[in-house]
């Protein structure tokens, strides 16, 4: 089989993602289930995520946003394996991909997805990277251990690699260490890692916030472009709306751990169900639009180890009533594909 | 029309590089900033805008001599300060303050919040130990914290209140100018709208000037009256805000603003894509800097570097094609979801439902 990653698309179309297709079909290609993982500590047990569930269809973009502590980034290494325990655990949930549960996966089980079925690409270009090997050597480790070839054929492969990436002269680059590339440039080697295996799904942990907004569009573009032409799905973590609604085919947006909306991106950013996600909307000052004063979310995240009653939403939002305070709110469906853990969720009959 | 508050007259920094341990001879130098002017009315906020790299921090320090000028000629207020003695540049510094990008490392973490703000009045001289106390107490409610957070460690405070804080401590002399050098690109949005906010109340209130530092134009349009947009240590583009985001005239000034991600699915993205990286200030380009990443390069961009010239009231370019580029639609008409008007009318009721709950309870 020679290795043709370039040419669209692979397995006969069938992981490409249709957003007006099927959305009854229920068999995702990861599906997590009522997951969460606590972090032990002398001040008492964090718990990070708390009964986050989502899936993600073969070939789908789902982004994930929420602010710092909100449980995104945990939940991807959750995906990952990468949870290091002690001091953290996954105490509950399923990690369901491609019907295997991660989540009982032994140590060496997990090295033989990660990498390979399931590979990550995280926000900073220049820690990721390993400084005293060449960007070549770090790019065909991963196909030498995972796909059983040898060096000169996996030489090859990482240079290919980078021809996908849009890195220009690959054959002169792949004899590169990180510190002679841009940050950009290494953002596109970390890119062409994660892809080496063909992975189905590929997690990108704010993957330009690094980097400057043009280097940025030419980075999303690049994502875009090798979505759409190898059929993986993403898994998008992101605290930027706007990247949001560049990339992703769904969103979920996470609040202190748990899952406040989950939605198309075009319903979610145009009739968004949960007073958090309006409340982002509101904070960001937006280019195209005329605005005084911007909509804020009043006061600060609660502390994770004295959590407030009810919704963990409540002492932040104009619309709380008092059931707010008491009961916390499940997830349910208010429209048709879009969920929200709101009591006053549908907005539009309790508020307006 | 008044006097301005601050003129900048070709500003230059070069930092030398050098070679050799124990021999050390300079090799060259990162033209960090390179013959940049620019002036600031009193109340006014003039940002600063371009990526990193581009000069735009080492700018702003250089208006308070925290970094010294190579050469030219930094007026505040009508006096000269490159030239001032550093007793009196330190004096000079009550009337300009910073507040820095990093909320976590620019406050002492072995001092109280009070310490901390007392600190400035303390170097200065102002008032008695027990006046300075009723100050801090003033200043923690000026920028929405409490009384009692005076006795508290930065370490116990969020990000944004930290930043909060930071702002504090430059209010704390009655400036007349204060560089806010990314103030919020370390926060979260909705933390990050909450300073926003706080800085243009405190504007409106004390009749501060900025010079606002960011890379982000969505914010930078949220809070200035003026926009400079650098790249590699030049000012490209420097107009009145409505002006440069209506009609925006150098190519660099163009992509950027495209290439920012739109929080809206729906929008058109009509996008002026730069390819490469920004150039090594070390080794810039001859002729024009931007002319290896412009689409628009011609042969006299290689070889002929552009000035800076008028093309319309307050707003001037350097780019020897500026009249005859591709004409670009304004940012601000882009065409926006057909279901717009339902986040508008959920987004008018959660601001009502906020200024109800401000007033019920207050702060």
């Amino acid at each position: 089989m020679t290795f043709d990653i370039a040419s669209p698309p692979r397995q006969g179309g069938e992981a490409r993602y249709d957003p007006a297709g099927d959305m009854t079909d229920s068999t995702g290609l990861l599906e997590v289930r009522d997951l969460a993982v606590h972090f032990h500590s002398a001040e008492g047990t964090f718990k990070a995520v708390d009964g986050v569930s989502l899936t993600i269809r073969k070939g789908e973009t789902l982004g994930i946003v929420g602010e710092s502590g909100c449980g995104k980034s945990v939940t991807a290494l959750a995906v990952m394996g990468l949870i290091p325990r002690p001091p953290g655990e996954i105490a509950a949930g399923q990690i369901l991909f491609e019907g295997e549960d991660l989540a009982r996966k032994s140590a060496s089980e997990l090295r033989q997805i990660r990498g390979n079925r399931i590979s990550m690409i995280f926000q900073e270009p220049m820690t990721s990277l390993n400084p005293v090997h060449t960007v070549g050597d770090q790019i065909a480790e991963g196909i030498m251990l995972h796909q059983k070839v040898g060096k000169a054929e996996a030489r090859m492969r990482a240079v290919e690699m980078l021809k996908l990436v849009r890195i220009p002269a690959p054959e002169r680059r792949i004899d590169d260490y990180p510190h002679q590339l841009s940050g950009g440039m290494r953002q596109r080697v970390m890119i062409a890692i994660a892809l080496a295996c063909q992975p189905r799904l590929l997690i990108a942990d704010e993957p330009t916030t690094a980097l400057d907004v043009t280097i940025q569009a030419q980075i999303l573009e690049l994502m875009r472009d090798l979505r759409d032409r190898t059929g993986t799905a993403i898994m998008m973590i992101t605290h930027d709306l706007g990247v949001i609604a560049e990339l992703a085919h769904r969103v979920v947006v996470m609040y202190s751990g748990r899952v406040a909306e989950e939605a198309s991106v075009a319903d979610l950013f145009n009739d968004p169900q949960h007073p958090y996600t309006l409340g982002l909307l509101g904070s960001i000052p937006k280019l195209h639009v005329e605005e005084e004063r911007l909509a804020t979310i009043e006061g600060t995240v609660p502390n994770p180890y004295s959590m407030p009653t009810g919704c963990r939403f409540n002492p932040r939002c104009p619309f709380a009533i008092e059931r707010c305070r008491v009961e916390a709110p499940p997830l349910r469906e208010v429209r048709p594909g879009h969920r929200s853990a709101c009591w006053r969720a549908p907005l539009e009959e309790h508020v307006l | 029309m008044s006097a301005p508050l601050l003129e900048v007259i070709n500003l230059v920094k070069h930092f030398p590089v050098h070679e050799g341990i124990i021999f050390q001879k300079q090799v060259g130098a990162v033209k960090a900033v390179d013959d940049v002017s620019f002036s600031l009315m009193p109340g006014e906020t003039l940002a600063l805008v371009g990526e990193s790299g581009c000069g735009k921090s080492t700018t702003g320090r250089m208006v308070l001599r925290l970094i010294e000028p190579t050469s030219g000629s930094i007026r505040f207020e009508g006096k000269e300060l490159t030239i001032l003695p550093a007793a009196q540049m330190r004096s000079m510094r009550r009337r300009l303050q910073i507040v820095f990008q990093d909320p976590f490392a620019s406050l002492n973490p072995r001092m109280t919040v009070g310490e901390v703000l007392a600190e400035p009045l303390k170097v200065h001289g102002v008032g008695s130990a027990n006046e300075r106390k009723a100050k801090v107490e003033e200043l923690l409610s000026v920028v929405g914290l409490s009384p009692w957070h005076a006795v508290r460690y930065p370490h116990e405070f969020s990000g944004g209140q930290r930043q909060r804080i930071g702002v504090a401590r430059a209010l704390a002399l009655n400036p007349a100018l204060i560089v806010c050098d990314e103030p919020v690109s370390a926060l979260d949005v909705s933390i990050q709208a909450q300073v926003v906010n706080l800085l243009r109340d405190l504007q409106a209130r004390f009749g501060l000037a900025y010079i606002f530092i960011a890379h982000d134009l969505a914010v930078v349009k949220h809070v200035a009256d003026r926009v400079a947009v650098m790249y590699l240590g030049k000012i490209v583009e420097i107009a009145d805000k409505h002006s440069l985001f209506a009609v925006p005239r150098h190519p660099y000034t163009q992509a950027l603003l495209t290439a920012i991600p739109v929080p809206d699915p729906a929008v058109e993205r009509g996008r002026v894509m730069l390819q490469g990286d920004v150039p090594s200030p070390m080794n810039p380009p001859p002729g024009c800097r931007f002319h290896t990443r412009c689409p628009y390069a011609e042969e006299r961009c290689r070889q002929e570097e552009p000035a800076l010239r008028q093309l319309g009231p307050g707003h001037a370019a350097a780019c020897h094609f500026a009249e005859t580029l591709p004409a670009f639609g304004s940012i601000v008409d882009r065409k926006r979801g057909q279901a717009f008007g339902r986040v508008e009318a959920k987004l008018a009721a959660y601001k009502k439902a906020l200024e109800a709950r401000r007033l019920a309870v207050p702060a």
